[in-house]
């Protein structure tokens, strides 16, 4: 390596010299080891998806509980592909954003080797590599993404914007649950009061100004108009979760009903796909961290706080159920053990 | 009759030169004489205080009683010692007369001297632009110095820099001597940089600040104890960066105690320092007991370089030694059962590059995930030097040949295996911390160090040192990056 940079700006090494650097270094020794802290991640001869997790439930293979990471987790699992989850900050993603894949090293020509590079795999391009690890396995082409359905683009906006901006308000910009984004991401990060500050005041801003942008490119004319003066409106973001949320129910009450079978997944599919892992990570987490507590029920109803989005209950209202089905058939698939059983 | 015996307080060594009046002066030197008066001229922008500090002690002893002359001036070459250690006045300026008002003073039938010293304020406020060269980087800085701001030599400077490694840096320090002592000096420092990290796939962003006391024995060895607080983030990673790298992505805060000494016996004769020799310990506590943050271990590096001249002219040779350990330790304020975090890449030592273990890459040696140098708990290096003159330029000019071999190691605490059974275990108990250690201690002297050695030309300048050698590796690990053939060096401090 060395050698070839020389040559770059200088004459070609003369072979006597040549032979000299092929000749050293006379002793060569095995490689050092990994420090204590690399030593476990770098073991490991299976993928890696790095996520927002905690430790412990890392090493459970637990849901994440970042939505974007659970979709990917879960439709890892889906996909059957064993991997490893670390948890992790976007500081470490090439795109800055979790979750992102690094797959399984090659193991080294010999022992004595340090283990060579990996390049890691963005989620923008997790889908392809699925298919591509599926191909491998099955050595059969597979149909799935052939079926792109035509209504899908418009489910997606759904995903997008009602429900995503609803989980940002809800997390990250009502005071509520502020304990919860702390216990979440900014604890994990450092024990600092200072950068815990700092990080706290970022994830605010950044919250605010996703939500803003959204409403702002769909405000033409949309049903979310009323957001155009930079100002977040936790009523509009309520009612456009729950527009979404139904719309999403009906979607599956008519694909279980409907002439492409009952198979309870999106669109009449007859595997849960990418789709279906988005949706239920949405709903799983609405329902795990922002269903209303049985004891606090009495008090809601004399209507002290009307501002608090109860997102797990407008899960459980919608339509008649389906997307709590839905979220327990894709527990049953991927955590069991996590079933929802009162539902 | 009037005389005057004007003193320069910036030539200490006057007394050294032979002189054959000294009998004569002798007798002069030991005429008992009272002191009246001392006038200090030009210092307009300077606090009296500052200068009472420097002076008081002089009046003091004059009031005891009549003193010499003799005393009286070793007492005054010492005042503008410390005046012109303040760094506010011109250097070499400081010009002391004394007027010995030849007849008796009212109270009794001893002679009185007027003492008036004349200095020459340095301008407030400088400016500079320029290029720097630290080890292994070269960057290009502005720097604004304001001295003497609230008259009591209080310096403030702030620095804006940008360079090959450093996308930027910002530092503003503020620096007062203690006690109208320009040998005890405290200063607070604030810091924001982004430093690239090619050797790791990363990019290094720092904020923070210390405070730092330092200090000067009166065997002219420098001390130094700071604390320091820094919000130190990982980021950028290349596409390319190896798991180890990633998995400390993000942010970190070091909180920590430093110690550092310095005692330097070079030649200062010249800039190639054929003489003499130079030890640097630092010492750093991080994260323990009261002091928190995310980090905490007990870091101590020793540096010794030394030379020593043969008896042919310019010819010398040299060597240099360094040590570093990185121990981590529990948290003063854990929970029980959380245990003590191994090492980060940003608190381990890297070894090897132009300035340091030649015939490699910097941060050639030690432990490698893929393409990056993750760097290691526990080195030791050493090198051996000798410097001959260049043919035709002779012993005066600043070249020299240099012959040199160099090697070193550097090692990873080890947590045999343990963690590969827990899966992403992070938290280790204080036994397996000891065991890894000695383990890691134990590596060090496991076989030959990666070696390499080598000839090269060497410039020495004031600012900084220039090589260009030629070297080999000899014994190397599988894995590190050695460097064969030409390799340039530019820095202040080598191996």
């Amino acid at each position: 390596m060395s050698t070839k940079s020389v040559r770059s700006w200088m004459p070609p090494i003369p072979r006597p010299l040549e032979r000299l650097f092929n000749s050293v270094p006379l002793l060569t020794y095995d490689a050092n080891e990994l420090p204590a802290r690399a030593q476990s991640s770098t073991a490991s001869d299976i993928p890696t998806l790095y996520v927002f997790s905690t430790e412990e439930d890392a090493r459970k293979g637990l849901p994440s509980f970042n939505p974007k990471c659970l979709k990917w987790q879960t439709f890892l699992k889906l996909s059957k592909i064993p991997f490893n989850i670390i948890p992790s900050t976007n500081h470490a993603s090439p795109t800055s954003q979790l979750p992102f894949l690094l797959p399984a090293r090659k193991p080294s020509p010999t022992a004595s080797k340090p283990p060579g590079g990996i390049e890691p795999i963005p989620s923008s391009k997790l889908e392809d590599w699925v298919l591509s690890q599926k191909q491998k396995d099955q050595a059969s082409p597979e149909k799935q993404d052939e079926k792109f359905h035509p209504r899908q683009e418009a489910y997606q906006s759904l995903l997008d914007v009602p429900l995503r901006n609803s989980w940002l308000y809800t997390l990250y910009l009502d005071p509520t649950n502020s304990n919860l984004v702390e216990k979440l991401y900014i604890h994990p990060s450092s024990s600092s009061l200072w950068i815990r500050a700092t990080l706290r005041h970022q994830l605010r801003r950044a919250a605010e100004s996703a939500i803003l942008t959204t409403t702002h490119s769909v405000s033409s004319g949309g049903p979310l108009k009323g957001f155009a003066h930079g100002v977040v409106h936790p009523d509009e973001i309520y009612r456009s979760a729950k527009e979404a949320l139904e719309a999403l129910a009906y979607e599956l009450s008519i694909d279980n009903r409907g002439a492409e079978g009952n198979t309870g997944w999106f669109f009449g599919a007859t595997e849960p796909g990418l789709f279906d892992a988005e949706v239920f990570a949405y709903v799983y987490l609405m329902v795990r961290f922002f269903s209303r507590p049985e004891s606090a029920e009495g008090e809601k109803e004399s209507g002290e706080e009307e501002t608090k989005l109860w997102l797990g209950d407008l899960v459980r209202q919608a339509g008649n159920g389906e997307l709590v089905g839905h979220m327990n058939r894709i527990l049953e698939l991927t955590w069991p053990d996590l079933v929802v059983r009162d539902a | 009759m009037a005389g005057s015996l004007p003193l320069d307080g910036s030539n200490a060594d006057y007394e050294a030169i032979p002189d054959p009046m000294a009998p004569l002066l002798d007798n002069y030197l030991l005429t008992p004489y009272t002191l009246r008066s001392i006038e200090v001229h030009g210092a307009t922008q300077t606090r009296r205080g500052l200068l009472d500090h420097v002076l008081n002690p002089i009046i003091e002893e004059s009031a005891k009683g009549p003193t010499t002359l003799g005393e009286l001036r070793a007492r005054l070459t010492q005042a503008s010692n410390k005046l012109s250690r303040f760094d506010i006045f011109q250097p070499d300026r400081i010009l002391v007369s004394v007027v010995d008002q030849g007849q008796p003073g009212p109270q009794s039938a001893i002679p009185e001297l007027d003492v008036s010293i004349s200095v020459w304020e340095q301008s407030r406020l400088l400016l500079r632009g320029g290029t720097d060269f630290g080890n292994a980087e070269g960057s290009a800085y502005t720097r604004a110095i304001f001295r003497n701001i609230f008259g009591g030599a209080e310096t403030l400077a702030i620095d804006a820099s940008a360079g090959t490694r450093t996308r930027s840096a910002y530092n503003a320090t503020f620096s007062t001597p203690l006690n109208g002592n320009p040998d005890v000096r405290l200063a607070v420092d604030a810091l924001r940089s982004s430093t690239r990290k090619p050797w790791a796939s990363h990019e290094e962003h720092l904020t923070g600040g210390n405070f730092r006391l330092g200090w000067q024995t009166k065997a002219g060895d420098d001390h130094s104890l700071a604390y320091s607080g820094v919000w130190r983030q990982l980021t950028n990673l290349a596409a390319g960066a190896s798991p180890a790298v990633r998995d400390d992505a993000g942010d970190s805060l070091k909180s920590s105690v430093t110690h550092t000494f310095i005692r330097d016996r070079r030649d200062r004769s010249g800039p190639l320092r054929q003489s003499g020799y130079i030890l640097r310990t630092e010492s750093e506590l991080a994260g323990w007991g009261p002091l928190k943050g995310d980090v905490s271990f007990l870091k101590s590096e020793l540096h010794l370089n030394g030379a020593t001249p043969l008896t042919l002219p310019g010819v010398s040779v040299g060597g240099g030694f360094r040590v570093g350990i990185l121990y981590p330790l529990g948290f003063g304020f854990s929970l029980p059962g959380r245990g003590i975090r191994p090492s980060r890449i940003n608190d381990r030592f890297l070894l090897g590059g132009p300035t340091d273990v030649r015939g490699f890459q910097i941060g050639g040696l030690g432990p490698r995930d893929g393409q990056d140098a993750v760097g290691g708990d526990v080195f030791a290096a050493g090198g051996v030097n000798m410097l001959l003159p260049v043919p035709r330029t002779g012993p005066s000019s600043p070249f020299r040949i240099q012959v040199f071999a160099n090697g070193g190691r550097l090692v990873a605490f080890k947590n045999k295996g343990k963690a590969k059974e827990e899966g992403v275990s992070s938290t280790l108990d204080s036994r397996t911390v000891l065991d890894g250690m000695k383990s890691a201690v134990g590596e060090l002297v496991s076989g030959l160090p990666s070696l390499s050695a080598g000839v090269g030309l060497v410039y020495a300048h004031h600012i900084a040192r220039f090589e260009l050698n030629f070297s080999l590796p000899l014994v190397a690990r599988s894995g590190e990056e050695v460097r064969k053939g030409l390799q340039v060096g530019v820095g202040i401090n080598f191996l």
